[in-house]
């Protein structure tokens, strides 16, 4: 390398260097775009340039610099004579001076404020605001990410999602709620001994004739079962209470272990004959009840039956003695109600039949109309069945 | 005849100060010359006059004097100054850097900058000469307008640099660090680009030379943008690349003394004295051809093209390091230089353009 032109050689072997070993892959392709995109991001976050305190000070020093006077003006010259000529010209024009003075502190101070107010403004919404809200910023759109993550089908895993978190609700209320008395001890004290319950049943059971097979829901201590079995008729049961499920069994009664609707969801379409929910849609969620009713439908073959026999919020007679001794109903489930679920969901013959009538010595006499319309309010039958059929 | 000289900011290790003294002692030999400013650094104040005391230094006006302006940054109390002072005004120019690539981190230097170009055009009548120390610096003048421009080599006492003792600790600690040693010497400031030297280093030890260093030295006037450069070594994982901040001459000498390689990725340079010091060092460079640049170094650098290239940047640091002739070709070539940076021939051309105005 002997003249200048060696290093412009020097460079063009280097060039041709860079761009055989870029055709071999040894420096990647976006490299030097990516070392410049990495300092442009760090350089964009740096923190606030600005040094309020030192503008501040720079504030206090225009304070002290607005002193105008003429006496500041000063006459020394080092011209021979020139002091005493410069002290004569700042008499004549001492009227005009003064005023240009008062001029310019006006405007002075006027500019002061002025930045004074500039300086708070800029301080004020500091950097760490900002930070904060740029934080914020980054959640949401983080959040919002996510939520673009999710699947094109989202709205149905989310309606899915939701039916089974009530579910989960549901059952754990159910579960915490573990009285250390047996279910089978309530129930005989609250429902009826169990002759009394066949004797009540027994005209709904027959409701199910010609209906195999049929499923009782919630059959509890399982009467109903008993009752469907006494009329030859298949019938199975499904009952969550573990302890109940082993009191049917031990009867000889089939009775499956597990949540009702579950089971009914899983089972084949148009296998079943019958459904029954006897004295059980009152302990489900909003979504199970009108669930059960869409499923039963999709399950029972055409001309299947179910029946549905619940307390009847019509009478407040209800409210005043069976629905709120048990602690496990949620809300009793009205017929008009019922009734609009069983039409929507395609059933048709949809008949209501108003039972359990409270004693006639507990209602008024129905000496006039007056006492008969009280009492249809106060004292109207405790329950009644919807029954239709498929 | 007296020649005082003038500058808004006198600072240990700043190369306007440093001209500044330096021209003082030639100065002397005139007549009585005193260097004044507005801003004083602590370390300096038995050497700098305090602005506001230039009637108590200077003797009695005569037609003669002169008054040396180092132009720089804006200030006003300065330009008033130097505006209604009688003394005839020789502007020396150093360069004033460009305000924009300042913006984003200070946005008040920034004006001060661009307040420093129009006191520098302003002051275009009042001057009787303009003295530049490149001819990058004087092309700037007579656009500007200026009449009577010379190209007035800085007076750089390359033996005096030689003669400096590095400091011992210092020594040993560069001694310690095994492999080659890049050294950059500059203000951390954006037009100086040391984020693109940081790039090509990344190039450097990523895909070339995995044991080589770099060592910056500078001091950082802007916070913002060195914290950026901080993050960014950081990021890039950069362990053998360090900012040593502003250095005394000693601890200066030593890195010099320890050096393989100057390398400057700066696209703004008045004259880049930092080149002639590596001549001095024997320490063979690497530029880009920007301003200043490609006239101070000659043909004895690697001068490469004025692109953003840390490739070809890279490269070339693992050539000149890998290339035992180059080196030694470079080194000789930095030491023919330094004839052209004469510091007597400086001063004697400085003294002529001066005394052809009294």
């Amino acid at each position: 390398m002997d003249s200048p032109t060696a290093i412009d050689d020097l460079i063009k072997r280097l060039r041709d260097r860079v761009e055989e070993r870029r055709g071999r892959g040894l420096y990647p392709a976006d490299l030097e775009a990516d070392l410049d995109a990495h300092f442009e991001r760090i350089a964009a976050h740096r923190p606030s340039p600005y040094d309020y305190d030192q503008l501040r000070q720079r504030l206090s020093e225009l304070d002290e610099a607005m002193g105008f006077s003429p006496a500041h003006i000063v006459y020394e010259s080092g011209l021979p004579g020139g002091t005493a000529l410069h002290r004569s010209i700042g008499k004549m024009v001492s009227r005009q001076t003064a005023g240009i003075l008062e001029q310019m502190h006006r405007y002075a101070e006027a500019m002061r404020d002025v930045l004074r107010e500039v300086v708070v403004v800029l301080e004020h919404p500091n950097s760490h605001v900002h930070a904060e809200l740029l934080g914020q910023v980054d959640g949401i759109v983080e959040r919002l990410a996510d939520f673009e993550r999710l699947p094109a089908d989202s709205i149905v895993g989310l309606a899915d999602l939701r039916r089974r978190l009530e579910r989960l609700e549901a059952a754990e209320a159910a579960r915490r709620f573990e009285p250390w008395y047996p279910n089978e001890r309530f129930e005989d004290e609250f429902r009826g001994s169990r002759s009394e319950l066949l004797a009540r049943y027994d005209d709904l059971a027959a409701r199910f004739d010609g209906c195999d097979p049929v499923v009782d829901l919630g059959c509890g201590r399982g009467e109903f079962l008993e009752l469907l079995g006494k009329r030859g008729i298949a019938a199975t049961g499904v009952e969550l209470d573990p302890e109940l499920v082993k009191a049917g069994m031990a009867r000889g009664l089939e009775v499956i272990h597990g949540d009702a609707v579950e089971w009914l969801a899983g089972a084949p379409s148009g296998s079943l004959g019958g459904i029954a929910l006897v004295q059980v849609i009152e302990h489900l969620t909003a979504g199970d009840r009108a669930d059960v009713v869409r499923l039963a439908a999709e399950k029972l073959r055409p001309g299947g039956r179910i029946l549905i026999e619940t307390v009847n919020p019509q009478s407040l007679y209800v409210f005043s003695h069976a629905f709120y001794a048990d602690p496990t109903h949620d809300k009793p489930v009205h017929p008009a109600y019922l009734d609009f679920l069983l039409k929507e969901a395609g059933f048709g013959q949809i008949a209501i039949e108003w039972r359990s009538l409270p004693s006639p010595d507990e209602s008024l006499e129905p000496v006039d109309t007056n006492a008969e319309r009280v009492n249809r309010i106060l004292f109207g039958p405790q329950d009644y069945a919807i029954i239709a059929t498929r | 005849m007296q020649i005082h000289q003038v500058l808004v900011t006198a600072s240990p290790g700043d190369a306007i100060t440093n001209s500044a003294l330096e021209l003082r002692k030639l100065l002397r030999q005139v007549g009585p010359s005193e260097v004044f400013a507005r801003y004083i650094h602590p370390d300096l104040a038995d050497q700098v006059r305090r602005l506001d005391d230039y009637d108590r230094h200077r003797a009695n006006w005569t037609p003669n004097d002169l008054l040396l302006f180092h132009a720089s940054i804006g200030e006003p109390h300065v330009y008033s100054f130097i505006s209604e002072r009688p003394e005839r005004l020789v502007l020396v120019y150093h360069n004033i850097s460009p305000a924009a690539p300042f913006l984003p981190y200070d946005p008040a230097f920034a004006g001060l900058l661009e307040a420093g170009r129009q006191e520098l055009a302003a002051l275009r009548d009042r001057a009787v000469l303009a003295l530049a120390d490149s001819q990058f610096n004087a092309d700037e003048l007579i656009e500007l307008g200026y009449r009577d421009v010379r190209v007035a080599r800085l007076i750089i006492d390359v033996d005096r640099l030689r003669q400096i003792e590095p400091e011992p600790q210092m020594v040993e600690w560069l001694d310690r660090i095994e492999g080659p040693v890049l050294l950059f010497v500059g203000q951390l400031l954006p037009h100086k680009r040391p984020d693109l030297l940081l790039k090509a280093f990344h190039v450097l030890v990523t895909y070339l030379v995995p044991d080589a260093h770099l060592l910056m030295v500078g001091t950082n006037r802007l916070p913002g943008y060195a914290e950026a450069l901080e993050l960014f070594r950081r990021e890039l994982n950069l362990g053998a690349a360090s900012f040593r901040g502003s250095l005394s001459d000693p601890a200066w000498a030593a890195h010099f003394r320890r050096a393989d390689l100057f390398v400057s990725a700066s696209e703004h340079e008045g004259f880049l004295v930092p080149l002639i010091e590596s001549f001095a060092f024997d320490v063979p460079t690497i530029a880009r051809a920007h301003a200043a640049i490609p006239e101070t170094m000659g043909d004895a650098g690697v001068l490469l093209p004025p692109e953003d290239d840390p490739i070809l940047m890279a490269e070339a640091m693992a050539e000149v390091l890998g290339d035992a002739s180059l080196r030694s070709t470079l080194v000789a070539r930095g030491r023919k230089r330094l004839e052209v940076f004469d510091p007597d021939v400086a001063r004697a051309a400085l003294l002529d353009h001066l005394l052809s105005v009294v």
